[in-house]
């Protein structure tokens, strides 16, 4: 059988760690291959080997049945092959098209004409719709993933490689992305996905192979394995229990949002006359598709947006006029929805990272004393992996800043956990863990909020479901509380 | 009405070349705070090499001198990393005490003869072209557009098979020809070299640049203001107003005083180019 891809015996090791251990990899052509792990598995640095970004110190990579070296991205591009990275290669200050041509224009001089109507064309091809002159910053994740389909068309690349490509997709629009690649594969196209949805493997990929700790597990035709069994490959063992959400609880309310509104970025009515009571004690997860309202709804109660109208209030306190730094005094804590954005300081170290955000409070009175003694335990609640507490938190990769934002959240006296998409590039076991923590701070008084995309994960872990859509909240009548297809009507208005 | 508008072109020419060199560094996300010093460099080297190498000869080796200091500065940031805002705060340093040490030792004395000057319109018309050049070449070519997406974040380039450090190289390539051009117009209208003769006209440029939002024409455009408002202050300079004599000082405040009040009011968007600064 002959392989597009086949990569012999690769390592690679970063310092004290072993990323990749004689790993071999290969993949048929025209397929759509899933590549799966924990994060820290070597998934991505397998494909960054591949993609040229990342040189192995061991192995040889054929493509085509010819062994190639690449030295950097262009030596692999100029094998067609693409990737699409984790947090997409898009810059926002250029057009869609600018982005679209960007490091493959074919002149010196851009015949913008001629570009534009092949543009249209694979765009059409696709079904997909672009305002091409339009800055990429306007787009949405879909969008921006639409675009990074449609850059590996406009390269020609045969084989392509996704990195967690549905992390921050819709079900709806995920499932929409697949449909792309089977038709893409269909053309004879090769698709390696990484991703950490066992339930996209099953869906949608024909072969899988499974890493963890840096060496290969297994490789099944996806007909030939069971999620259960292929769950138990990427952990290592038995997949973590996964708790009974508790019934909603009859206790006090904490906090109440009463017909809040709040302004859009653009100027839109993004959340529109919001009620919301949260009891002590409850899990509530917000479902909905991307951009509907979910992020401003969070700024506005974290503090960042000022509402235009309405009021909240937490134990009675007016938090609509309070500051924010109040707000974090009586127990407002946040993971955020974009670290890098919102989360981290890239090069701050660990140490000083533990404060970030919740430098007013007591324990980090002494700022020295209390980020030594709070980072550890924070890093310890999820197992986040790193060097030094002195190392810059960049150095980490962005499943352990995850878990170390989730720490932070979690660990100084949490009442009111705002978590928006926890899970984002966890894997199964530290999803599972993130949602256990917030539970237990939750059974000891707090009471939190998280917005997902990802409804299975909502239904897995929360008390309470209810749907944003438009602007407005929406909660499923009571006998379909946790039904699936009811609850994914109220997400596209149709309820 | 005529001497009035000549002396808004003599003083914005020169900023406005500078800012175009400024423009081709900092979009590409190459901090340029030396601007000051590659001009003054060009300064003094076409007040050097004019008297034995003609008008042209003069122009090239000041050119010359403006790349090799940019190489400099590319070297500094792109191969060592260094701070960028060090690498230009040492590259203003050195040439002004380097062309001042100079100069004291007899070098560059000779004030230059007719021949020894290329034309002023040669220069006012590359000025006037320059941004409409570099405005097309942004949009409209390969270069222009890796350009842009280094300035704007290099490590996603990378990841496009675009290297950032060899756009960045020809890119400050480009910065020295202007900061050449810019000194050698500088040199041609006074016709001497004199000690620290840009007179914080590095730093004017680079206020234009960011007015202009990094973009070459209303950086362009904010060059005129300055020099407009340079020669409202000669035109008006020691003559009596409201009844009152107001001091040279005063007038002299004028184009600081403007460019100070347009950064702090038309400042809207952001538009500093996102990668400025970063490897």
């Amino acid at each position: 059988m002959s392989f597009a891809v086949s990569m012999q015996n690769i390592s690679k090791r970063f310092g004290m760690v072993q990323a990749l251990d004689n790993v071999s990899f290969e993949v048929q052509a025209g397929t759509i291959h899933a590549l799966v792990g924990e994060n820290g598995a070597g998934k991505t640095t397998l494909i960054r080997a591949l993609y040229g970004a990342m040189m192995p110190d061991d192995g040889s990579i054929l493509i085509g049945g010819k062994t190639v070296k690449f030295r950097n991205s262009a030596d692999a591009i100029g094998h067609r092959i693409g990737m699409v990275s984790q947090h997409y290669g898009i810059i926002g200050e250029l057009t869609n098209l600018e982005n679209l041509v960007l490091g493959s224009e074919g002149s010196a001089i851009l015949n913008k004409v001629a570009m534009q109507a092949r543009a249209t064309e694979l765009a059409t091809s696709m079904g997909f719709e672009f305002d091409w002159d339009a800055e990429s910053s306007t787009l949405g994740p879909a969008g921006g993933q639409k675009l990074e389909i449609l850059k590996l068309l406009w390269r020609d690349s045969q084989i392509m490689i996704l990195d967690e490509p549905t992390a921050m997709l819709s079900p709806q629009d995920s499932e929409a992305l697949f449909v792309s690649l089977k038709q893409l594969a269909e053309k004879g196209a090769t698709v390696i996905v990484v991703t950490h949805r066992v339930a996209e493997v099953f869906q949608h990929c024909k072969r899988v192979t499974v890493l963890r700790g840096g060496i290969k597990i297994a490789d099944h035709n996806v007909d030939d394995v069971t999620p259960n069994q292929l769950a138990e490959e990427i952990v290592g063992g038995a997949v973590m229990e996964r708790p009974q959400p508790v019934s909603s609880s009859k206790s006090s309310v904490r906090l109440k949002i009463d017909q809040l509104s709040v302004r859009g970025e653009k100027g839109d009515m993004a959340v529109r006359n919001l009620n919301l009571e949260v009891k002590m004690g409850q899990l509530v997860g917000i479902a909905g598709v991307d951009g509907n309202g979910q992020r401003e709804l969070f700024h506005a109660l974290i503090g960042v947006t000022r509402p235009i109208s309405g009021t909240f209030s937490f134990d009675g306190s007016q938090w609509d006029s309070e500051s924010s730094r109040t707000r974090i005094t009586e127990g407002l804590r946040i993971i955020p929805e974009d670290r890098h954005e919102e989360g981290i300081i890239e090069d701050w170290s660990l140490l000083d990272s533990a404060a970030l955000g919740l430098q007013r409070l007591p324990a980090f009175k002494n700022l020295s004393k209390g980020t030594k003694k709070q980072a550890p335990s924070m890093a310890e609640m999820f197992d986040t992996k790193f060097g030094r507490l002195s190392d810059e938190i960049a150095s980490l990769s962005g499943g352990n800043q995850q878990r170390f934002v989730a720490g932070r959240a979690l660990s100084l006296d949490a009442q009111l956990i705002l978590a928006f998409q926890p899970a984002r590039g966890l894997d199964l076991n530290s999803t599972t863990k993130v949602y256990n923590e917030i539970r237990r701070v939750c059974q000891a008084g707090a009471c939190a909020i998280v917005v997902s995309f990802d409804l299975d994960e909502l239904l897995d872990f929360c008390d309470r479901i209810v749907v944003m859509a438009h602007g407005e909240l929406y909660e499923p009548q009571t006998e379909v509380a946790r039904d699936r297809a009811a609850i994914g009507r109220l997400m596209v208005g149709a309820g | 009405m005529n001497s009035f508008l000549l002396q808004v072109v003599t003083m914005s020419a020169p900023l406005l070349l500078l800012a175009m060199a400024g423009y081709a560094s900092e979009r590409s996300g190459v901090i340029n705070i030396g601007l000051e010093g590659k001009m003054l460099t060009a300064c003094f080297v076409c007040a050097a090499f004019a008297p034995q190498f003609g008008a042209i000869g003069g122009v090239v080796m000041a050119i010359l001198a403006g790349i090799v200091i940019s190489m400099l500065h590319w070297t500094l940031t792109q191969v060592y990393r260094i701070d960028h805002i060090v690498s230009g705060m040492a590259i203003n340093l050195l040439a002004s005490g380097g062309t001042g040490f100079l100069e004291a030792s007899g070098f560059a004395k000779n004030t230059l003869t007719e021949a020894q000057r290329l034309p002023l319109w040669f220069y006012y018309a590359v000025a006037l072209l320059a941004p409409f050049l570099l405005f097309w070449a942004a949009n409209h070519t390969r270069f222009g557009l890796q350009h842009k997406s280094v300035g704007s974040d290099p490590s996603k380039a990378r990841l496009l098979g675009i290297n950032p450090q060899r756009i960045r190289l020809l890119a400050l390539t480009l910065t020295g020809v202007f900061s050449g051009l810019a000194g050698s117009l500088l040199v041609s209208e006074t016709s001497t070299f004199t000690k620290d003769m840009t007179a914080g006209r590095g730093y004017i440029a680079l206020a234009a640049l960011i007015l202009g939002g990094w973009r070459p024409i209303p950086a362009a455009l904010s060059c005129l203001l300055f020099g407009l408002a340079t020669a409202v202050q000669i035109q008006l300079s020691g003559k009596p107003m409201f009844g009152m004599q107001i001091p040279s000082e005063i007038w002299k405040m004028l184009p600081y005083i403007v460019t100070l009040l347009a950064l702090a009011g038309l400042l809207g968007r952001n538009r500093t180019p996102a990668g400025l600064g970063k490897h």
